[in-house]
């Protein structure tokens, strides 16, 4: 899905959130379904057509997969990971999306900044979820101060005149290389791969569902692939820290943990942070097997990690999740909660245990 | 590209000596810095993913005016105890012709006996009261003419043992001394306690990243815990306790011109190149001109440098594979790898491969952050002169023998080509 951004005025600010990763297979789980629904603001009369404001500008949104299920609401306390970015002047901020994971996280520290956020979606998906254990009043206030603008983002007209007409200061959408070629201002985000509760891919759910079933995990080859994680709520942090930074301008930043993990190791972290004990790993030679259209792992099987030392350096964005912490965090909050986007499929699994060849 | 900024930076360290004014590393910034509005900067690690090389305006304008405003001001009087042997002799030798092109006052005070049957050793043969040699050209240099080239640079050399240290030393005074010698206390104490004893500002020390204990959860960053029974642990712990203005730089394996330690050697040597495990090991291979930056940065900013521990490498992963494959490119062959299990060649399993069979990888976060130290290694150009070197010494076309790796190709009854 192709999102061609505004090449006719200047654009003070583009921020993008691209995947630096190819994402796992699209989810084939069918939605949980959500029986709470809050009401939905929607912004009306989108007037025809107008020059668009000089400082119109466009950020970026987790690239859109399948929609998915939306975990029910639980009570619960705050989570972790309180903001304490110092606020910038209040801006009209539109999120492309902005209902699912990277986006409800962010929408919030947006709120919770001062900004006035509107989320762009369809309407098919509810507009805003509470956190699992967030507190009623504090959904409520979150609820009551996000905007929404109901509408189909590939109706490229009617982006552009409601973006016109609303004067947003900020967008949060993806596409970075028509950006620089339009002379965008635009700051880019690189994440690895991301995680944390809500998340729609299934990174730590994979590994935790093998635990929580007491099953071997199996991981291809040595095991020894290096990989790295980032808390979606150091991302949504991120996002915030580059926006409106001068800094920031035409620049690419990976975003992710401070540090890297084998995937035997990160078998491991997930055991600690969901309290299992210490698991058994296989591993095995994915050449031996045919899988057909299933993946075995969860992971692209090759390193896979990048410096975020230019964050750090001229941003000063740190991540605040160690692995551990973080996967303790988001088994806290979504998958020992019972909650989870996929469901338990070992199809695979039980292919690689049930051959007697396997790498010790 | 990461590949530009290095290459200029090569070229001009070491091919002769700077200026005294200049500090080198002063001079690849300014460089740099005029040649184009945007410098790359090595942010991705991963070999494969698609966006290595990127834009981005470099921070470091300050601390390139903080740099050239040390080198400008003070210079120091250096002293760097260097061991007799041992693969790091030869960061000595680099940060010594390093501190001499920045216009300071270098002694190398090398561990032995001028006379002990080590000196009468090539390369160490081969120095002092012979004049360039016509035979150079056939041998590898070491440490000979590494000394000859520092005292040609305006350094002095001696020799001594660290227990005759005072006497060795007798009436000479030092701002700085850099202890490449020894990896436990019973080398280094000797060295330290004379250092203090005569006024010294500043003490470095060439620790090891060897003491990183082993994680899941790479790279080893400066803080992490460390073997508590390491000899270089105990140094560093000495050394904190000792001096107001100390530091300890930690490194893993290197390259360069006067390596007395085969590294890309090795691979040069091989084909096929047998490794153990997956080949998915990652380790840090750093030009020896990374260290002798670190440390010349360190000693032209010693406030900032105090009290702290440097990861002493570049600032690049790369895999045992991958070390196979870049030298091969160096040398314009194809590559061929055979992996094996170690345990199924036994004893001769720490024989049979020069680096370690595990993920043994550093960052250099502390002097990018404290130092505003940049890395310059390039391997795939580095490789191509250390080929050029290799070739220039007749090592390829020696005759040599692999009994290791016969044994291994045989237990895995890999067919090999001729």
């Amino acid at each position: 899905m192709a999102y061609t951004p505004y090449s006719s005025s200047s654009l003070t600010h583009t921020l993008l959130h691209s995947s630096s990763s190819s994402s796992s297979s699209s989810s084939s789980s069918s939605p949980v379904s959500s029986p709470w629904l809050p009401p939905v603001l929607q912004r009306c009369n989108i007037t025809s057509k107008c020059s668009l404001p000089s400082r119109f500008s466009l950020l970026l949104n987790p690239p859109s997969v399948a929609p998915n299920s939306v975990p029910p609401s639980r009570k619960v306390c705050q989570p972790k990971g309180a903001l304490n970015v110092t606020a910038s002047s209040a801006k009209k901020i539109l999120v492309m999306g902005g209902t699912r994971f990277i986006g409800i996280f962010l929408s919030r520290l947006l709120v919770e900044e001062g900004h006035q956020v509107t989320l762009f979606t369809r309407g098919k998906a509810p507009i805003t979820q509470p956190l699992p254990g967030e507190p009623d009043e504090a959904y409520n206030a979150f609820k009551s101060k996000v905007l929404h603008l109901k509408g189909d983002r590939k109706d490229f007209d009617f982006v552009k005149t409601s973006l016109a007409a609303e004067g947003f200061d900020v967008v949060y959408d993806i596409n970075e290389a028509l950006l620089e070629s339009k002379g965008v201002n635009y700051t880019s985000i690189r994440p690895v791969y991301i995680y944390g509760p809500l998340n729609y891919n299934p990174v730590e759910e994979w590994f935790f569902h093998r635990l929580k079933a007491g099953r071997p995990i199996p991981i291809p080859n040595s095991g020894i692939q290096v990989t790295q994680l980032g808390h979606v709520k150091d991302l949504a942090k991120a996002f915030i820290k580059v926006l409106g930074n001068e800094k920031a301008s035409k620049q690419v930043y990976n975003i992710s943990g401070d540090r890297y993990v084998t995937f035997d190791g990160l078998a491991r972290a997930c055991a600690k942070a969901g309290g299992f004990p210490e698991p058994e790993i296989i591993h095995y030679n994915p050449k031996e097997f045919d899988f057909g259209k299933k993946k075995a792992f969860p992971f692209r099987d090759q390193h896979f990690f990048a410096s975020v030392e230019k964050a750090k350096a001229e941003l000063g964005i740190v991540p605040e999740y160690g692995l551990v912490e973080g996967l303790t965090d988001s088994y806290n909050l979504d998958f020992g909660r019972g909650t989870f986007r996929k469901e338990a499929d070992f199809t695979t699994d039980d292919i690689i245990l049930g051959k007697s060849l396997v790498l010790s | 590209m990461a590949t530009l900024l290095s290459s200029s930076t090569s070229s001009l360290l070491f091919s002769n000596l700077s200026p005294p004014s200049l500090s080198p590393i002063s001079l690849s910034l300014s460089l740099s810095f005029s040649s184009s509005a945007s410098l790359s900067s090595s942010i991705s690690l991963s070999s494969l993913s698609k966006r290595l090389s990127l834009s981005s305006k470099r921070l470091s304008l300050s601390s390139f005016t903080v740099n050239a405003a040390a080198a400008a001001s003070e210079k120091k009087k250096v002293l760097i105890v260097n061991t007799n042997s041992g693969g790091h002799a030869v960061i000595g030798f680099y940060f010594a012709k390093q501190l001499l092109g920045c216009g300071h006052d270098v002694t190398i005070l090398t561990v032995g006996d001028e006379s002990s049957d080590k000196m009468k050793k090539p390369p160490f043969s081969r120095f002092s009261h012979k004049k360039a040699q016509t035979d150079a050209g056939r041998k590898k240099p070491g440490p000979g003419i590494m000394l000859q080239e520092i005292v040609d640079g305006g350094g002095k050399t001696v020799w001594g043992d660290v227990g005759a240290i005072g006497t060795v030393l007798e009436g000479l005074t030092f701002d700085v001394v850099l202890d490449n010698n020894g990896k436990d206390l019973d080398a280094v104490r000797p060295v330290a306690d004379w250092a203090k004893s005569s006024g010294v500002g500043q003490f470095l020390f060439i620790s090891s990243a060897g003491i990183y204990k082993q994680t899941e959860e790479p790279p080893h960053v400066e803080g992490d815990a460390v073997k508590a029974d390491a000899g270089h642990v105990a140094v560093e712990k000495y050394l904190s306790e000792v001096f107001d203005n100390w530091a300890s730089f930690r490194p893993q394996y290197m390259i360069g011109s006067g390596n007395n330690k085969d590294c890309e050697e090795w691979f040069f040597d091989r084909k096929p190149v047998p490794i153990p495990g997956s080949g998915m090991q990652l380790t840090n291979i750093s030009h020896v001109k990374d260290l002798s930056s670190m440390l010349t940065k360190a000693v032209e900013n010693p406030t900032a440098a105090s009290g702290n521990i440097f990861n002493c490498v570049s600032d690049r992963a790369v895999t045992l594979d991958g070390m196979a494959k870049l030298c091969a490119k160096a040398a314009g062959l194809p590559v061929e790898i055979v992996h094996y299990d170690p345990k199924t060649i036994g004893s001769d399993a720490k024989k049979a491969f020069p680096f370690r069979n595990m993920h043994f990888y550093a960052e250099p976060r502390a002097a990018k952050d404290i130092l505003g130290w940049q890395s310059a290694t390039n391997l795939p150009e580095d490789l191509k002169e250390r080929f050029e070197e290799y070739v220039k010494i007749g090592r390829d076309k020696k005759a040599m023998t692999f009994d290791i790796d016969d044994k291994i190709i045989e237990s895995l009854k890999v067919p090999v080509s001729v």
